[in-house]
């Protein structure tokens, strides 16, 4: 009997710490819903975590997206090619590298390997200064292709294709399809990338997010406005809203920006989950 | 597992000639596809990533202005500029604490939640790990706003309940190095949770049922057989952290926007404001290049004191 509600103790603190864990995590984006609901003179007057009795939101967002000749709509755009074009390209390179390091022998394949390792070690952001720099003087920054092509270097991609292929392609299919006549591509492409897919996916994702979600690189090689993606906009804003000068501060649209900015992974991500997880987890228990 | 490798990768080659160094060569077919896997990925990083990685050594040997060469000067000036050690130092400090903290509650959640006394396991495990789809700076602004004393009534309570003399204002200078360990910890705390829960999926449940019969207690199997085999897991989380800690941007650039904390709180803002602010390009670039080598620095030094008891890197073993 005792044991039994020393058990029910147990379970509830565990319960207890739990929910506490949660509603850190929740407090903030169940705010920015509510705040997003609010106008400026409501959102410093009313209940911070309570809707307001009037809702704004409608204003909100048509203020939202005719502000600064309707950049927003840029913005939006912009996140949605830089992410959805490097996480292509990113998931593309690394896969055949990852893929012909794990299943072919060449003179250079443990150079390549070393150097796809020790690039996991460099902290990426040191190369941000140089690379504009470097993009000044190629006539790349300001452009499309002067976010997408850095960020679509991806050595954790290759690292984790290298492992993932060793075990799904298994070489004696590959083996099979060469003595039946196919050709290398044919059999990256009939026998080798059905297998990979799920690794694939797995990529792709983690670099559409890293993309959606990256600042640093796009601040400093972007002046353009309408280039912007919508990290940089939405901190441009915010960093204007001390600004003297500044007719209206931006609060409200600040606020439904960054919900409109969030909205679409959060709402996918019951769905994406088991395929980020496996990412994230990869380089650390695939020797365990 | 090396030798798995190896018989696989030589099957094929069986029936080949064999190089100089006596080991088998795989056919031409097979050396030319792979040098064409190969090419995209190597050109994107010699362009994107070597280049400038040899650039920003090069241009850190430069004279601010001139241009000229200017040998170690800029390496000297950022040695002796205590406003970047400052920098650093905050940094060291926040990632003691914060790391510990993060990777501390990461650990407990997820052995909790790999426990036997837990209900609704699924719907914690997503929760936890939201925060990884909010970019960072989506996540200081919120957090911006919700320490900000004027748009919070929740940081009056102190004040009406006579504890203090005003509003409690989070974001002062002397609170903002917490504030931001507040705000870090709420985007990674679950990410670290979600590497530490699949490494703890992969514990053999056989292990923990013999356990359980022999009488060891939850907390004992969490802490005696659970907590021993994912170590390797957790030091892997730990060097992921201290990385992050040392290119710390985002989440300071936004709360000096909004709440003026200083914006040479962290080592990678002095780089942004040295080139961008003082347009001083070269001394930036040995700013980073000094960054950069305090952080492989760390991560080797910590990597070289776990490696022996838990290598988190073994997987890259059988590649090597």
């Amino acid at each position: 009997m005792s044991t039994l509600v020393a058990r029910r103790v147990r379970v509830s603190v565990g319960t207890a710490l739990l929910l506490l864990a949660a509603a850190y995590v929740l407090a903030p984006l169940y705010w920015l819903l509510i705040a997003s609901t609010k106008n400026t003179s409501q959102l410093f007057s009313t209940s911070t975590f309570l809707p307001p009795s009037h809702l704004s939101l409608g204003a909100n967002a048509s203020s939202l997206f005719s502000f600064g000749g309707g950049e927003f709509r840029y913005w939006i755009i912009n996140s949605a090619v830089y992410a959805t074009v490097t996480a292509t390209l990113a998931t593309a390179v690394s896969t055949l590298c990852g893929y012909s390091l794990a299943k072919y022998r060449f003179r250079m394949r443990r150079p390549v390997f070393g150097l796809v390792v020790g690039s996991l070690m460099v902290p990426t952001t040191a190369l941000v200064v140089p690379l504009f720099m470097l993009e000044s003087y190629l006539h790349l920054n300001n452009s499309y292709q002067g976010v997408i092509l850095p960020l679509a270097v991806y050595p954790f991609g290759a690292y984790f294709m290298s492992i993932y292929a060793l075990d799904a392609v298994p070489d004696t299919l590959m083996d099979a399809a060469r003595i039946d006549g196919a050709g290398e591509l044919k059999i990256f492409w009939k026998v080798a990338r059905p297998v990979l897919m799920p690794g694939m996916a797995t990529l792709f994702l983690l670099a559409f997010i890293g993309t959606w979600n990256n600042y640093f690189l796009p601040l400093v090689l972007l002046g353009d406005p309408t280039k912007f993606p919508l990290t940089v906009g939405l901190a441009t804003w915010a960093s204007e809203l001390h600004t003297a000068g500044v007719s209206q501060p931006l609060y409200p649209e600040v606020i439904l920006g960054s919900l409109i900015s969030v909205l679409p992974l959060l709402i996918l991500f019951p769905f994406l989950q088991k395929y980020v997880a496996r990412g994230l987890t990869f380089g650390a228990i695939a020797g365990e | 597992m090396t030798a798995t490798l190896r018989q696989g990768a030589g099957r094929a080659e069986d029936a080949t000639r064999r190089s100089r160094s006596g080991r088998p060569r795989p056919p031409a077919a097979q050396r030319r596809a792979a040098a064409g896997m190969t090419a995209p990925f190597l050109a994107l990083f010699a362009v994107f990533f070597v280049a400038p990685l040899i650039y920003s050594l090069v241009l850190s040997l430069k004279a601010g202005g001139t241009g000229a060469f200017a040998g170690l000067l800029n390496y000297r000036s950022v040695i002796s500029n205590a406003q970047y050690w400052g920098g650093v130092q905050r940094m060291a400090y926040f990632g003691v604490i914060q790391v510990s903290v993060m990777i501390g509650l990461a650990l407990v959640l997820a052995l909790y939640l790999d426990s036997s006394y837990i209900v609704g396991r699924k719907f914690f495990a997503l929760v936890y790990f939201l925060p990884y789809a909010v970019p960072g700076v989506i996540a200081a602004i919120m957090w911006a706003f919700l320490l900000e004393p004027d748009l919070d009534s929740a940081l009056n309570v102190p004040h009406l309940l006579g504890l203090a003399s005003g509003p409690v204002n989070p974001l002062g200078f002397r609170f903002a190095l917490y504030a931001i360990m507040l705000i870090v910890t709420w985007e990674f705390a679950g990410y670290n949770m979600t590497i530490l829960l699949t490494s703890l999926t992969n514990v053999p449940r056989q292990i923990i049922e013999a356990a359980r019969i022999d009488g060891c207690s939850e907390l004992g199997i969490a802490w005696r057989i659970k907590f021993p085999l994912i170590r390797r897991t957790v030091m892997f989380t730990v060097i992921l952290s201290i990385i992050g800690t040392l290119q710390l941007f985002n989440e300071p650039v936004v709360l000096n926007d909004i709440a003026s904390i200083g914006g040479n709180y962290t080592p990678n803002q002095i780089i942004y404001n040295t080139a961008f602010s003082f347009g001083n390009e070269p001394l930036a670039a040995a700013q980073s290049v000094l960054l950069a080598a305090i952080t492989i620095g760390a991560t080797v030094a910590f990597y070289s004191i776990i490696r022996r008891r838990a290598d988190p890197f073994a997987a890259a073993r059988r590649l090597r």
